[in-house]
């Protein structure tokens, strides 16, 4: 509880400190909806040429890129300590500053970044959530609307979860770190689309190890009465669990790496 | 006993070195940061930790503020060892590092204490008293609400000082805080130390290549070379065994030739002579006296070697 | 000519020494490449358009091989307007302008050259249907090779016009944003240009941001016909030129309104 105080209390904080330059947060914050206004207009002109994939409607593929947008861009506004400057953090040794403090490191990282730019990125990922679920005529109940928050809150522990390998790679300075973007962004552009769509290995890359199509695109399914894989209707609001998993395995891992930084010192 | 006990330290760090022409692998090498390590410090003692650049000295600050996990060695701290569970021990002790700001830039640097209250889980009347207290000592009433990118070198300094002593730690690490400073901010820095010292019987480690800080702040010094500890004690003492050369300026009546003096080089510095000479081979009085027969003598200095050079010579000879 | 071999050689020393973040880059585009050829696959799956997908995954790889060319390649130039000691620079009497259009032409050439020629080749031995096409034609080859030359001259020429312009603003980051932003969707990076409506590709293409990889990878492709050719390079040619004096204009009117300010 004291924690959770916490964050909030130092988002407030960050926050306050971004609206000093107006102007400048204005500009950026109009550049981010450019950038995923672009992504939708991709998405709408794809629509435009092909009308339908497979067995999904127009209306289907703008709620699945809804879901997708929505929580990628929860994600990098509220866990910008991680998505974002981590790495600079370990560059510049303000992670040391980090361990003189009585609370643990993933908590402060979260607790010194915030990336409010990105709530334009977040409109545009609700609008196209309301466009899909008006044209595929989804009838909302009290079940789908608890598994779309659901699906939203793991689906942030899961992309934390994968931008926290880019962060252990830092700790082990390793410099291939461009290499985890191509689960995090690919991840993201990959499944901006129903997973089903895809050959074998990317839909097992995307189901078993970056489980974007457990914890987001099985209750999209389910939500838009038309269920991803074959599975039984109880297990969309089972699916999104992954994540949380994920994100155990590795915080742990990440545990280890802080002891490996501290054992050999940069 | 001692509250600070460090006892046969160690901790080297693997160094990659650049890769030959030819070779495929990287060669690793280590580099020894601390060897054998030992000391103690008692509580509420203010004590200098000095040395040439790569000697050790952040790293035995890093390993007892509990960010490294040395190799071998026993620490303890107040009966707790720093890199066994961090967060219990890093409640009781701050750290400063000068180059390093870990207030929040753009936000009244009020807010940011309000913040380290809540990181450090302090009481509310004790966050008020406290706050109080050092805002008193370190004369930050007019600052509190201006946001730290606005403040002078100084000022930040005095506001970071603040920050790492809300949550009254035991002991207290300083790292290079007077750097860049202006003359009345050292004085008022240092001042503040002696205060907080004094007051609260705060343990302090003050890491500086700046001997001013020593001189006025510290009666202990510790001296570290090559991951070594080559001095412990008092740093007058320190200061006598190197202090071998003085400086006399002197100017006659009228312009004087002096007569050869063995042992003392002379020179000419506007319209007076300079004379470097060394007390034991030539005793002052003895110079004196020479003096006095050369000339009327209109005016004239003796200075001590300047604490740099002696720290200078210092280095030299323990071969750094 | 040395001093361009020199940056050359100095720029393929620096990447070789940060060769980790390149090869962890370069994978990175492979995947995004697969991922997309894979959306593509099933898409044309679902409705067969008459542009043969083969075209399309073609496309798809030529634009992941050098999309290094169109990011921002001079770091030294960022930093030193954003820390503002570009003023310096511009107070100086040489032509500053043609300097820094030299540098980021070698620079995007070094740094595509060295990511395209792995990607071409992972490219090359995938599975039929995934793999990149060959060109339509010799002719076709070497057109599209002139072209790209062109379009490196080009892209060097709209990179130097946003620098004009973030000089003249103190934050750039949001202007910065915006124009990579025109730029990834504008060159058919993010979509394929060749499947934006037809009819708004009559418009696109003759846009600058078409120059400089569309225009190679549709003469590669086939897609325009050899007697094209002359057209397409007219238009590269014209914009190219239309940019580097609208470039050297907006350059020389920053150092004028600088030297007005006093630096």
């Amino acid at each position: 509880m004291d924690t959770i105080k916490l964050y909030i209390r130092s988002m407030g904080m960050l926050l306050k400190s971004q609206f000093q330059y107006p102007a400048s947060f204005f500009m950026q914050t109009l550049a981010q909806l450019v950038m995923e206004g672009g992504e939708m207009l991709a998405l709408i002109l794809v629509i435009d040429r092909f009308g339908h994939l497979g067995r999904w409607e127009p209306g289907d593929l703008f709620f699945f890129f809804g879901i997708m947008s929505v929580t990628f861009y929860l994600t990098e506004c509220f866990g910008r300590g991680i998505t974002g400057a981590f790495p600079s953090m370990v560059r510049m040794g303000q992670l040391d500053t980090l361990l003189i403090r009585p609370r643990g490191i993933v908590t402060q990282v979260l607790c010194s970044a915030i990336d409010p730019r990105r709530i334009t990125c977040i409109a545009v990922g609700t609008t196209a959530l309301v466009i899909g679920s008006r044209l595929s005529a989804v009838r909302w109940t009290f079940a789908k609307a608890f598994l779309m928050a659901e699906a939203v809150s793991f689906g942030f522990l899961l992309i934390l979860g994968l931008f926290m390998i880019e962060a252990i790679f830092c700790i082990h300075s390793v410099k291939s770190v461009e290499l985890v973007n191509a689960v995090t962004y690919g991840g993201r552009s990959a499944c901006q689309y129903p997973a089903t769509i895809y050959p074998r290995p990317l839909r097992v890359l995307f189901t078993a190890f970056a489980p974007f199509a457990l914890v987001l695109q099985v209750p999209a399914g389910y939500i838009l009465d038309k269920p991803l894989f074959d599975w039984p209707a109880w297990t969309a609001f089972l699916c999104p669990l992954s994540g949380a998993v994920l994100f155990g395995v590795i915080y742990m891992l990440f545990q280890r790496a802080m002891h490996f930084y501290r054992s050999t010192g940069s | 006993m001692s509250y600070i006990q460090v006892e046969h330290l160690r901790k080297s760090y693997v160094v990659r070195k650049k890769r030959e022409k030819g070779s495929l692998l990287r060669e690793k090498s280590r580099i020894d940061a601390l060897s054998d390590l030992s000391f103690e410090i008692g509580k509420g003692e203010l004590v200098g930790y000095i040395g040439p650049n790569g000697a050790g000295k952040s790293t035995t600050v890093k390993i007892l503020s509990g960010i490294l996990t040395p190799d071998s060695g026993n620490v303890l701290v107040g009966g707790r060892v720093p890199w066994g569970s961090r967060k219990e021990y890093v409640r009781h002790i701050g750290v400063v590092f000068g180059q390093r700001m870990q207030l929040w830039w753009d936000v009244p640097i009020l807010d940011s204490f309000s913040l380290l209250r809540d990181i450090y889980r302090i009481s509310e009347t004790a966050y008020q008293k406290r706050l109080a207290e050092l805002t008193d000592a370190l004369q930050l009433e007019d600052i509190l609400r201006t946001p730290l990118r606005l403040l002078s070198l100084g000022q930040r300094m005095r506001a970071e000082l603040c920050g790492s002593l809300l949550h009254r730690p035991e002991l207290l690490f300083l790292d290079e805080p007077t750097i860049g400073l202006d003359s009345i901010s050292k004085l008022a820095l240092r001042e503040f130390l002696r205060w907080e010292n004094r007051e609260n019987g705060t343990t302090i480690l003050l890491t500086t290549h700046d001997m001013e800080d020593i001189h006025a702040l510290c009666s202990r010094v510790m001296v570290l070379g090559h991951g070594q500890k080559l001095f412990d004690g008092d740093f007058s003492a320190l200061l006598s065994r190197y202090d071998t050369v003085r400086t006399v300026l002197v100017r006659f009546e009228e312009e004087t030739e002096l007569p050869g003096i063995p042992s003392v080089s002379v020179s000419r510095e506007g319209e007076s002579l300079k004379l470097v000479y060394s007390p034991k081979e030539l005793p002052t009085a003895e110079l004196l006296e020479r003096l006095r027969q050369t000339g009327t003598i209109r005016e004239m200095t003796i200075q001590p070697q300047n604490i740099d050079h002696m720290i200078a010579d210092m280095y030299e000879e323990m071969a750094l | 000519m040395k001093s361009y071999l020199t940056v050359f050689r100095l720029r393929l020393r620096m990447e070789l020494q940060y060769r980790g973040a390149m090869l962890g880059g370069i994978i990175c585009q492979m995947v995004f490449g697969l991922i997309l050829i894979a959306l593509y696959r099933a898409l044309y799956a679902s409705r067969p358009q008459t542009m043969p997908v083969e075209s399309v995954v073609t496309y798809v790889w030529l634009q992941q091989a050098f999309f290094r060319m169109l990011l921002a390649s001079d770091p030294d130039l960022t930093d030193k307007i954003r820390t503002g000691a570009i003023s310096y620079d511009l107070c100086r009497p040489v032509n500053l302008y043609g300097f820094y259009y030299f540098r980021s032409l070698a620079l995007k050439m070094t740094g595509s050259l060295m990511r395209a020629v792995p990607m071409l080749l992972f490219a090359a031995v995938l599975p039929a249907g995934w793999r990149i096409g060959l060109p339509s034609s010799i002719p076709g080859l070497i057109l599209g090779i002139c072209a790209l030359a062109l379009g490196l001259l080009c892209v060097s020429a709209i990179e130097n016009i946003n620098m004009g312009f973030t000089m003249r603003t103190l934050d750039s980051r949001g202007v910065q944003a915006m124009l990579n932003l025109l730029m990834t969707l504008l060159c058919g990076n993010i979509l394929p240009l060749t499947l934006f409506p037809d009819s708004w590709q009559k418009v696109i293409t003759l846009l600058p941001y078409a120059q400089l990889l569309d225009a190679p990878i549709r003469l590669y492709t086939g897609v325009y016909a050899l007697s094209d050719a002359v057209r397409v390079l007219g238009v590269q040619v014209f914009w190219t030129i239309l940019l580097v004096f609208f470039g050297t204009w907006l350059w020389r009117h920053n150092q004028k309104r600088l030297i007005l300010q006093g630096g």
